[in-house]
């Protein structure tokens, strides 16, 4: 029984202990306006080495290009890099850690600062006396002004004004004390988005030639819970890729013409993509993202027409061709290599010694090494980047209230007190928290008018 | 009308106008008794905006879109947007020491982008599929607009730092209100102390004709006049008058550039989540850590520590100053620097 007691006084103990470790010790440091600087500062520093470092390279690529000896800077080999993970920084343990530590610094502080000051802005008070005007520096003491000649003035430059007997306090800007705090908020609805987002996300790239039907298999990164968001009822036609060129040859833009098939094959919905413009069905969506050549439709002399196809040729960085092989001997024992650079239509044709023989564009057709070869098409495959990510109406959210309130948190909040004292002279005084300069302008120009009104 | 012959007029002209407005400005800093310097310095600056702006307009009416498309366009809209953001940190300084720090600024740009980039990056060239967007329009100008901003303020945070050189200074202006309340040895002094104090106080930093730019607000007859105004009430009276405390030249630049700087926080934010948007809609993802994106999130960074600085005890004085003024290299790092590593989605149209 005793022993009972005990134990549940040491909880109880135990328990105040770490609330009192959060309210005393915690929330005061996260708190801290210093540690958020620091943390601002810290977050764009390692930010700044993932711009410097390259990013998700291989292995050997940092081996190669950061050396053990001599290392860079005297300490910047490969095996540092790789240890302390700079070659995937936005991703590493330490980096989200930090993060992590920006949203609670945030929350503190909103509650412990930032909701305090809206509360005190709200509560405001009338000053009663002439020596709390003594504080203000921007105050004054008219010697005959009256205190009704105030409220018209205020009102044009759009103060609330409240009164009460020889007593006046106008207020405007409440909105810069709100701001501040939707701003910590919509920035944590950002990070609480991005999470949500890369943990049920998924990200995928399929290749995809003209005509085909394709389900979407390459995904080259998913979170934890992408299962559910992975579409295996729905399968996705590609019913022609192209791109138009304009006049002088450069490339003015990619189409893919898509259907979106359900699983009896019945096409529920299709529409045209480009760049700058996706397909969405049912939370996927279809990027138009990279291109290549897949085949050519060929017939050699009578032949009935062949789909052939293309493969990229390693040009060391040169650009990109694709390029194949065609026999014009029934044996296979002579052929030509059939060269493209682009969907234009052009293609090259080489011999078996390496020589040009000569071009021939599609829809038409060419003689070499004795055979008619006739080009019906040159056959395109669409790039496509799919992804999910159920985070994005949370991420939006928080943009749009971001974008409102850091606009809002521009608002300087002005507050100016008056009072009539019984010896007949008006005390007038105020502060503003952000525009300093133009306040003192609006401060003087007031003290001005209450002053010409008198006289 | 030949659209490119007066395109490349232009560009030399608003450098000429910029090159000439600087030594005015720099002039009327040395020399501030001699009059209209200022005035003409800010002529000569609205002549330049316009220049940029006709030769910028030049630019859409000829290519049929928004010129934001290469570094030429880019260069010019950003000076554009100097000038821009200078009429406005002047006006609400009323101090010529803004043209002082701007004027070169904008002129070192419009000097680059007319005469040392090449020709063939000067022409106007069509659009790369990916910028076939109307967001092209929505985030490019706003994220140049934002480096306009807060270039101008870092510039005026710099101009700050040197005339506070060696001495101690609390800030006015902060989301808290610090500095809202009288310094106490100006508490409760005599209206004839009032005027002597405060010109001294701003008269130490730099020449007299300079130093009231915030008293010629009523009268016009100087800094001691306004103060005169309001205390010619207080001098019948015996006892302590009660006179406001007027903001120094430091001060004034102070919250010049806070003001500027916090206008272009919003636009640098606005921009990014416009630039994120687009990303999403285009390719597919909001984030993907670009070097350019992480250098627009680094800016962002510097401000956002730069206004939380503000509003720290024991980091007051220059120190924000000194970050705002390093957001300056942090800014043209994530302009033009981030170009040199030459990846990213946002090489398009660049140089290497």
């Amino acid at each position: 029984m005793t022993s009972q007691n005990s134990f549940t006084a040491k909880v109880i103990n135990i328990r105040e202990i770490i609330s009192d470790y959060f309210r005393k010790e915690l929330i005061p440091l996260l708190a801290d306006l210093r540690l958020a600087i620091l943390l601002l500062l810290t977050i764009a520093l390692f930010s700044v080495s993932g711009t410097v470092i390259e990013q998700g390279e291989t292995l050997s690529f940092y081996q190669a290009n950061y050396p053990e000896d001599p290392a860079l800077f005297g300490f910047l080999s490969w095996k540092v890099i790789l240890t302390l993970g700079l070659d995937h920084v936005y991703r590493t343990w330490w980096f989200l850690a930090l993060l992590i530590l920006f949203g609670s610094s945030l929350t503190a502080c909103t509650f412990t600062r930032q909701f305090p000051a809206l509360k005190a802005a709200r509560q405001w008070k009338f000053y009663e006396q002439p020596r709390q005007f003594q504080k203000l520096a921007l105050s004054a003491e008219l010697e005959s002004g009256s205190l009704n000649a105030l409220p018209s003035l205020l009102k044009q430059k759009r103060y609330r004004i409240f009164q009460e007997g020889n007593k006046l306090y106008a207020r405007k800007g409440i909105a810069g004390r709100i701001g501040p705090i939707i701003v910590h908020a919509s920035m944590l609805l950002i990070l609480a988005g991005s999470i949500y987002g890369a943990m049920t996300g998924f990200f995928a790239q399929e290749m995809v030639p003209s005509g085909e039907t394709f389900q979407i298999r390459n995904i080259f990164d998913a979170g934890p819970w992408a299962e559910p968001q992975i579409p295996k009822d729905w399968s996705v036609k590609v019913n022609r890729f192209w791109i138009d060129y304009t006049p002088d040859g450069t490339i003015d833009q990619f189409y893919s013409d898509l259907s979106v098939l359900d699983q009896a094959g019945q096409e529920v919905d299709r529409q045209t993509i480009h760049v700058n413009k996706p397909l969405r069905h049912q939370g996927v969506t279809l990027y138009q993202a990279d291109w290549a050549i897949s085949a050519i439709r060929v017939r050699v002399n009578n032949s009935p027409f062949l789909q052939i196809p293309m493969a990229q040729l390693d040009t060391g960085g040169q650009g990109r061709v694709w390029g194949t092989w065609i026999p014009t001997k029934p044996d296979m024992s002579e052929g030509v290599s059939v060269i493209a650079k682009d969907l234009q239509g052009m293609l090259l044709i080489y011999g078996m010694d390496g020589q040009l023989v000569g071009t021939v564009r599609e829809g038409m057709s060419t003689e070499v090494n004795g055979v008619t070869l006739a080009i019906a098409e040159v056959v395109g495959s669409t790039g496509l980047q799919i992804k999910a990510d159920p985070g994005i109406p949370l991420v939006y959210t928080g943009f749009g209230l971001l974008m409102l309130s850091v606009m809002m948190s521009y608002v300087s909040h002005s507050q100016i007190w008056a009072l009539q004292s019984e010896d007949g002279s008006l005390y007038v005084g105020g502060r503003t928290n952000r525009a300093q300069v133009a306040f003192e302008r609006e401060m003087v120009e007031i003290l001005d008018q209450v002053q010409l009104k008198e006289t | 009308m030949d659209l490119v012959a007066l395109q490349n007029w232009l560009d030399n002209v608003s450098f000429a106008v910029l090159f000439l407005t600087m030594l005015l400005y720099w002039t009327s800093a040395a020399f501030p008794k001699i009059p209209y310097l200022q005035i003409l310095g800010s002529t000569g600056m609205g002549v330049a905006n316009l220049c940029i702006a006709a030769l910028l307009g030049a630019r859409w009416i000829e290519a049929g879109y928004f010129p934001l498309s290469n570094l030429y366009e880019s260069l010019f809209f950003i000076a554009w947007g100097i000038t821009a953001v200078h009429f406005l940190a002047e006006n609400m300084s009323r101090s010529p020491l803004v043209g002082v720090v701007t004027a070169p600024v904008a002129m070192a740009i419009t000097a680059f982008a007319a005469l040392s980039l090449p020709a063939q990056m000067q022409v106007s060239e069509p659009l790369v599929p990916a910028l076939k967007s109307n967001w092209l329009m929505m985030h490019v100008s706003v994220m140049l607009l934002s480096y306009a901003a807060l270039m101008v303020g870092a510039l005026v945070a710099i101009a700050f730092l040197v005339i506070t050189r060696g001495q101690e200074i609390e800030l006015k202006g902060s989301s808290v209100g610090t500095g809202a309340y009288r310094t106490a040895k100006y508490r409760l002094r005599k209206s004839e102390e009032a005027s002597t104090h405060s010109a001294t106080h701003s008269g130490a930093m730099a020449s007299p004709s300079i130093a009231p730019p915030t008293a010629s607000v009523s009268n016009g007859a100087g800094g001691t006049a306004v103060l005169n105004s309001v205390s010619d009430t207080a001098t019948a009276k015996p006892s302590v008058p009660l006179s406001p405390q007027r903001l120094s030249l430091a001060d004034t630049l102070d919250n010049i550039s806070y003001r500027i700087i916090g206008l272009g926080f919003p636009l640098l934010t606005i921009g990014i989540i416009a630039g994120a948007v687009w990303a999403n809609e285009a390719w597919g993802s909001y984030w993907s850590w670009d070097p350019k994106e992480t250098w627009a999130l680094i800016t962002w960074l510097v401000f956002a520590a730069y206004l939380h600085a503000r509003i720290t005890r024991g980091w007051q004085g220059r120190r924000p100053a000194i970050l705002a003024a390093s957001g300056f290299l942090v800014v043209w790092i994530c302009y033009l620097g981030v170009n040199l590593l030459g990846k990213g989605l946002h090489s398009y149209g660049w140089f290497f």
